[in-house]
């Protein structure tokens, strides 16, 4: 009888910018792993980023005594990620929307929006220092 | 991210290769910055600075990269110039397409089009 596994990888990074393309690396590699196709990859590859720079420079402000940590969850349907950060957190609600005409021309401000687009769930917990973000091999039934 | 800057006439082309995330990123705005300095420096008067980004190689870009496509087109505007967007890969014209950028510049698919676009503006 087949019983459903989980593998969990766990990445702890120092808040540097730089390391966001360690977690690049990581990632893809994960990702050819468990197969998923060519343009779901891109997808999660650049949510992680999105959410790897936000821990990093928005959560812990490139703090180096502070962690971002990740954890992946590899089922046979999904992959989970989990990104924590050390800082203060904030309100999703908060964060103003970057598709409305008058933030088009700011230069930032769209890395939640990216990763929401680019994921089937993204949930934030823990006051916003806690991220989960899910995507699925197939797209689920709504 | 690798970035060879080339000119034809009074137009700048930049050819971008590699990831534009993350640190890369602000090392791009970091040129294009210098370029608008050059171009807005009252000592030494220039023709408007006329940018051409050729993203064909770009294999990604963030919402940083975003970001600083966004800055370069206000910085270059206030010095009356112009910058256009060349060979857009299907990665990169997605997230263009879903942060509502088409809007805000002209994109081409040969460098010629791209010369005569800026030429005719």
């Amino acid at each position: 009888m087949g019983e459903r596994t989980e593998q969990v990888i766990t990445l702890s990074l120092p808040s540097s910018m730089q390391h966001v393309y360690l977690l690049d690396v990581v990632v893809s590699e994960i990702l050819r792993e468990m197969e998923f196709g060519e343009d779901i990859q891109e997808q999660i590859n650049l949510a992680v980023i999105e959410a790897g720079t936000n821990a990093i420079k928005h959560g812990n402000k490139e703090d180096l005594s502070k962690k971002a940590i990740f954890q992946f969850i590899l089922a046979e349907d999904r992959l989970t990620i989990v990104i924590e950060d050390e800082g203060e957190g904030f309100t999703r609600q908060t964060v103003a929307d970057p598709l409305d005409p008058e933030n088009l021309l700011k230069s930032s401000g769209r890395g939640l929006f990216l990763m929401e687009a680019c994921m089937d769930s993204v949930t934030y917990e823990a006051n916003g220092t806690i991220i989960k973000m899910v995507k699925y091999k197939q797209t689920p039934n709504p | 991210m690798q970035v060879n800057l080339r000119h034809k006439g009074s137009i700048t082309i930049l050819d971008i290769a590699g990831k534009v995330i993350g640190a890369d990123a602000l090392a791009l705005r970091k040129i294009i910055e210098e370029q608008v300095q050059i171009s807005d420096n009252p000592a030494e008067p220039r023709e408007h600075l006329n940018l051409i980004l050729n993203l064909e190689r770009v294999q990604m870009m963030d919402s940083s990269g975003l970001g600083v496509l966004v800055a370069i087109h206000t910085s270059v505007r206030r010095v009356n110039g112009q910058v256009v967007l060349l060979n857009l890969g299907g990665n990169v014209r997605s997230l263009i397409v879903m942060a509502k950028l088409m809007t805000i510049f002209d994109c081409y698919d040969s460098e010629a089009e791209a010369i005569a676009g800026i030429m005719k503006s």
